[in-house]
């Protein structure tokens, strides 16, 4: 079985329904990016994962059991295991770097002070953010953050980490960067990766497959090779960034 | 404009439920008491640094007013022994805990609010969700603790301000002497006069702490919600003050 | 060394923005003179309705509450020491004039009033449309300030008036319930001269007007994003309820030396 299951995933908010009966596996190990338009509802997928949000109906399994209807206490030990990082890096603005690495050591891996600091600059340097270990998010640019937010994320070894729009906003030489980063990691410590994104070089560059969302669902999954030859007019027309076409975009 | 008062009746319902839940899951928080230890001394820091000068100089022209009023009318009577009594038993029960509140109210549970709301908007909340922590525990239970023991502390700095602020606006406007309101102090306040005030700002800590976090934590919409919550936040500590104030009065008399 | 710098700085930060406070006063004011040319229609009535909506269940569940334990505390004490009830209702009646009415009330409208127009101008600021005005021609005091200036004094005073009287007739009910004070010799206005009246309507007018002058200067220096939106709101309750005690002290001192020390 693989190692996240969704199944039949439905979700409206204020009776505009969202997800429709989606459905999707991830691998251990794979990095699988979900894509789509704007809005579509790729976020909101994945908070359902850590219990962020509430399925309507549906049904979410993580390596064998099942976790969609878990209270609030039964999901810190599954939050250990799939960590994410934001879209907005959600840094806490009051304290330094390495304080925000060592939060979750010193809450859950019960270090103290001293050795949690050591860790969290071990941490940040694997992200290559040791310099910056002493400074406050306020000071570094938006790339910076989001490096020292996935050190924060990983900080306690999830197996699975999701990306939500991990590359959104950044310069592009900052982009890639972070691309890089997700890459190296899922393939020297064995991560397994779930990215929301709409940046086709990320796409392209990392994805071992591809999700492809549209209108609540998940419409197509492939390698990305067989996405870009695919027949379909939609994926068509999400692939080659056409403004026209069959796609249905609400509010144009 | 029956259902818009329907409406609000029924807002105001859900807010005071909403507080009072938040509430019992501090309580709960509380037993046992884990605390994030570092969390409390900063928050005690910062909300004791904040609001000192704002309280002393509030307390210090508090006691001097109370002063104006009831001095000229002591002085007539001739009865300057009593000089002290109207203004430092006014301060010490009601306009000493009330004004120190108003104050702190504004000044650091207004902020707070201003804080938690930007901290949730931006997703910090989530964040720390998604990082198997509890938010309720790490930031709103140091913040409630701090917030009521700063109070106390500051009501009662600022009852020995304002009896000071009294003395001297009695000295230099009233020419009444510093020995005859130091001793009419003596001779007719309490210390249950002082503990009534300081029982009540005890309970005035509690309720600003608990509106300032539950605006915070429920804000909704970008920056213009968090205007909207500062201003519900300190609007409803307000209310609650006058409220518990009539309360603890008329209970403890 | 650095104390003594900070302290210096902190200085030259308050009296940079006094004077830019004191720039927002006479802009109102001069805008206020020069008369409607920018603002919409009908602006004032709305911020008045605005106001005035808002805050009367307010202004009244606050004040009706401390005029209460007010009246509670007095008769308690003068249980204690002389047992005499009869200058209650006449000594209270002044207080609440000349005092206790205009500053609750005011403390009250800061906290209500002034935190909303923060709040509105704050937001407005930081999504920029305020420069968005300023782009259009018009000046931000002048649309803004203006009407909220005017309509927080009219219905500053109606609400103070309406505050007040609650405030009384409430500590009136407490003293007959409580204590068995005779309500026709509660309800004496013999201690009240026409000086107190004008005490009453200087301070109401003084916190009227100070309070959306603070609010919106403040809401104009938000900075920042929605954690600017929060300072500044903050600011303004702070800065409103502060002003509201330093101006009742300084109006009260100066009554009381005009009147040679004679309440």
């Amino acid at each position: 079985m693989a190692l996240i299951e969704m199944k039949g995933l439905e979700k409206s908010f204020g009776g505009k329904p969202v997800l429709r009966g989606l459905d999707l596996s991830v691998d251990k190990g794979e990095v699988m990016y979900i894509i789509g338009t704007s809005g579509v509802g790729k976020s909101v997928t994945i908070k359902h994962l850590v219990g962020l949000l509430r399925i309507d109906a549906g049904e979410i399994w993580f390596d064998g059991k099942r976790v969609d209807q878990l209270g609030e206490r039964d999901l810190a030990p599954l939050r250990k295991r799939i960590g994410m990082v934001f879209q907005s890096s959600t840094l806490f603005d009051s304290m330094t770097l390495a304080e925000n690495v060592a939060l979750p050591l010193r809450k859950h891996a019960r270090m103290h002070h001293k050795a949690a600091h050591d860790e969290a600059v071990r941490r940040l340097a694997r992200v290559y953010m040791q310099d910056y270990a002493d400074r406050y998010p306020a000071e570094l640019s938006d790339g910076m953050r989001k490096r020292a937010a996935i050190a924060r994320t990983l900080a306690l070894d999830p197996e699975v980490v999701l990306f939500d729009e991990p590359t959104t906003g950044l310069d592009p030489v900052s982009a890639r960067r972070v691309d890089r980063l997700i890459r190296e990691l899922a393939d020297t410590t064995g991560l397994t990766a779930i990215v929301v994104s709409h940046d086709p070089p990320s796409i392209f560059g990392v994805a071992d497959r591809v999700a492809f969302m549209y209108q609540g669902v998940i419409r197509v999954v492939a390698t990305p090779a067989a996405l870009r030859t695919s027949d379909d007019p939609i994926v068509r027309q999400f692939i080659t960034g056409q403004s026209t076409g069959p796609m249905e975009t609400p509010g144009f | 404009m029956i259902a818009a008062l329907g409406a609000a009746v029924l807002e105001l319902t859900r807010q005071v439920g909403g507080i009072v839940v938040l509430g019992g899951k501090v309580l709960r928080a509380l037993i046992p008491p884990r605390i994030d230890g570092r969390e409390l001394v900063k928050n005690l820091h910062k909300m004791g640094n904040r609001s000192v000068p704002i309280v002393v100089l509030t307390a210090f022209f508090a006691g001097g007013l109370m002063m104006l009023q009831s001095g000229p009318f002591v002085k007539k009577f001739g009865a300057t022994a009593l000089a002290g009594w109207g203004a430092g038993y006014a301060v010490l029960r009601e306009i000493g805990p009330i004004l120190i509140a108003l104050m702190f109210s504004g000044r650091v549970g207004a902020n707070n609010t201003a804080e938690l709301s930007t901290m949730t908007v931006t997703e910090q909340l989530d964040g720390l969700r998604a990082l198997a922590i509890d938010p309720i525990r790490f930031l709103v239970v140091p913040r409630v603790l701090a917030m009521i023991v700063m109070l106390v502390a500051l009501t009662v700095i600022g009852d020995a301000v304002a009896l000071l602020g009294a003395t001297i606006v009695a000295h230099f406007m009233l020419d009444i002497e510093w020995a005859t309101m130091f001793h009419s102090f003596a001779d007719n306040l309490q210390p249950y006069d002082f503990l009534h005030g300081v029982a009540k700002s005890f309970a005035f800590g509690g309720a600003i702490a608990m509106t300032s976090c539950y605006f915070g934590v429920t804000v909704k919409g970008g920056a213009v919600g968090v205007g909207r919550a500062v201003n519900a936040a300190v609007v409803a500590a307000a209310v609650s003050i006058m409220l518990l104030d009539f309360l603890l009065t008329y209970l403890t008399g | 060394m650095t104390f003594i710098t900070d302290i210096g700085t902190s200085v030259v930060g308050a009296y940079r923005a006094a004077i830019e406070l004191w720039l927002v006063f006479i802009g109102t004011l001069a805008g206020l003179i020069r008369g409607r040319k920018t603002r919409p229609k009908g602006e004032i009535l709305r911020q008045m309705f605005y106001i005035g909506n808002r805050s009367l269940a307010f202004i009244v569940v606050t004040l009706g509450f401390i005029g209460m334990v007010i009246t509670y505390q007095a008769c308690l004490q003068l249980a204690r020491i002389t047992g005499d009830f009869s200058q209650v209702g006449s000594q209270y009646m002044r207080l609440v004039v000349s005092d206790f009415g205009p500053t609750l009330a005011g403390m009250m409208l800061a906290t209500r009033v002034g935190a909303g127009i923060a709040a509105e101008i704050g937001s407005m600021k930081v999504t920029e449309q305020i420069d968005a005005l300023r782009m259009s021609g018009v000046a931000p005091i002048d649309y803004l300030i203006v009407p909220r200036f005017v309509a927080a004094l009219v219905m500053g005073l109606f609400l103070t008036i309406v505050g007040s009287a609650v405030m009384f007739g409430l500590g009136g009910l407490t003293a007959r319930y409580s204590f068995g004070v005779n309500l026709h010799a509660f309800f004496d206005p013999s201690f009240v001269r026409p000086r107190h009246l004008a005490i009453f309507l200087v301070k109401a007018l003084s916190y009227g007007g100070t309070i959306p002058i603070v609010a919106g200067f403040c809401g104009l220096r938000a900075r920042g994003s929605s954690e600017g939106v929060g300072w500044a709101t903050t600011a303004a309750v702070i800065g409103g309820s502060f002003a509201v005690i330093v101006l009742d002290f300084i109006i009260s001192a100066s009554a009381l030396f005009l009147t040679g020390g004679d309440l």
